[in-house]
């Protein structure tokens, strides 16, 4: 066996250039390439714009800004979600023909997914700005922090849905319809305070996606961290990351022989 | 040290038959379809390789025959490690490079170079290696006015060169071939079993399938021939082939 550094030199090779795959293979052959990362959250956020603030009217300050500060690391999560069901199945002649670890595949996506997501910031940076705020000290606290806990989050989830995916095709369609309940259930295109007091702790306990969108809107909007959130998202999602490894585990066992 | 390069104990490997299931398995168990459909329906598995040992000493070449859906391929991917034993114990005791379906993970939306490179370190190889050894991989191919575009635009006998010289140029330890000496057109295909049997020569351990008996005669010292998953005759290359020749002879 060859030395363990080389070993991990290697694996980490293996990771980023799977990664890097799926960056160039996501917009080969389109014009706008990456800026489609961007555009797809953003014209999203001016339909919901249309329809919540002028069509009924929901009065929120600074709508935009409050929709992308939260929309932006949702659709890291969805996009990562999405990518990761089919990344098994997908990549069949890799996973067949080489030996090398298989959640690196869905690892990729949830990175790249990430890599995009980096990209908005800046956007919402902007945003800060032109609204009069400003991008306070925290941020460099809050984002790497929410970084780590929503990354635990999508590998816990997307370990889960694509060896599933592997023995039932179906499950990539019952994913598409969760992601959209959960889209709706996590207060994204509204405030938490928006959900009646009796229900809000079944939604920021029971998922950790709640607390999590919350603060990096918070974050982004009033330079601020609740550290109770925090503490409630980062146990959700090692809670996620484990019945994620657990079903992994006992599903690639026969993997062989499905895909 | 372990002298055996490969050691396969008493292996079994069942799978789960295609129409074990009606409705949702029918959608994801497409591999062995050949071999499924020849065995009785009510049957709940069936056996790829039944309780098959073989060992392989450091610098040997095996040849493995055999008809279509004999488990040879299937053995193959047991060495390599992508398929699992439902029974038995494996022992590798090198990285194993494979030369299987070629090209299999070229993807056909990114270039020639980025192939290379995908495939390299999947192999085993890192970064730098490959980046160290890509002008060499270009050159033994071939194609270097077309390696900085789409793979999907090659012809297949590129796609193949290409992915062959990736493999090559792996520093492979143990090798497995599954049918891969007849690449690219005839110069190509002199070269490639030339550089093959320079790698055997050079003392690393390779099993070899192929239906092609000339080959298998020339390149292994040793054969095993397989039938549904079980050894049918293992020894001295000639004597297995001949073996084999006469019985395929006589069943047509």
């Amino acid at each position: 066996m060859k030395l363990s550094h080389q070993n991990l030199r290697r694996e980490m090779d293996i990771l980023w250039i799977l990664t890097k795959k799926e960056i160039i293979l996501q917009y080969k052959r389109t014009s706008l390439g990456i800026l489609w990362s961007l555009l797809n959250p953003l014209l999203l956020a001016l339909v919901y714009y249309v329809a919540f603030n002028i069509i009924l009217g929901v009065k929120i300050t600074n709508f935009p800004l409050f929709l992308l500060s939260a929309l932006f690391p949702w659709t890291w999560f969805s996009s990562s979600v999405n990518a990761a069901t089919v990344s098994l199945v997908s990549n069949r002649s890799l996973v067949k023909k080489f030996l090398f670890p298989k959640h690196y595949l869905l690892m990729a996506s949830v990175i790249s997914q990430g890599i995009h997501f980096l990209f908005s910031i800046p956007i919402i940076i902007l945003l800060v700005y032109l609204y009069g705020k400003t991008v306070g000290v925290i941020w460099f606290i809050g984002v790497p922090l929410l970084l780590i806990i929503q990354f635990i989050i999508t590998i816990g989830a997307s370990l889960a849905v694509s060896i599933i995916n592997v023995y039932f095709m179906d499950f990539q369609f019952i994913v598409a319809f969760i992601l959209n309940m959960l889209f709706w259930i996590t207060p994204i295109i509204y405030r938490l305070d928006s959900i009646p007091e009796t229900y809000r702790f079944l939604f920021l306990y029971m998922n950790p996606l709640t607390p999590l969108m919350s603060s990096w809107r918070e974050l982004f909007i009033s330079n601020t961290i609740y550290w109770s959130w925090l503490a409630i998202a980062f146990l959700g999602s090692l809670v996620i990351l484990f019945i994620g490894l657990l079903i992994f585990r006992r599903l690639s066992r026969r993997l062989d022989e499905v895909i | 040290m372990n002298e055996f390069a490969i050691d396969l104990d008493h292996i079994w490997k069942k799978y789960p038959l295609q129409k074990d299931r009606p409705g949702f398995k029918e959608f994801f168990v497409n591999i062995h379809k050949s071999i499924s459909k020849k065995k009785d329906k009510e049957n709940r598995h069936f056996y790829g390789l039944k309780d098959l040992t073989l060992k392989i000493k450091r610098g040997e070449c095996v040849g493995i025959i055999g008809k279509n859906g004999a488990g040879k391929s299937t053995l193959l991917s047991i060495i390599l490690g992508t398929i699992f034993p439902s029974k038995g114990k494996v022992k590798v005791m090198d990285r194993v490079t494979p030369l299987l379906e070629l090209g299999a993970g070229f993807h056909p939306d990114l270039t020639g170079r980025e192939n290379v490179i995908l495939n390299g370190i999947l192999l085993g190889l890192t970064k730098l290696e490959v980046l160290k050894k890509i002008p060499s991989i270009i050159d033994f191919s071939g194609i270097c006015e077309f390696i900085d575009i789409p793979v999907r635009t090659y012809s297949s006998g590129m796609y193949l060169r290409l992915a062959f010289s990736v493999a090559m140029h792996t520093d492979p330890k143990i090798l497995i071939i599954d049918e891969v000496l007849s690449v690219g057109d005839e110069g190509f295909q002199k070269k490639s079993k030339e550089a093959i049997i320079k790698l055997i020569r050079g003392g690393i351990t390779t099993v070899f399938v192929s239906h092609n008996l000339q080959d298998i005669e020339e390149i292994c010292n040793r054969t095993i021939w397989l039938d549904h998953g079980k050894v049918m005759a293992e020894g001295e290359t000639k004597v297995v082939v001949d073996k084999y020749r006469k019985e395929t002879m006589c069943t047509g």
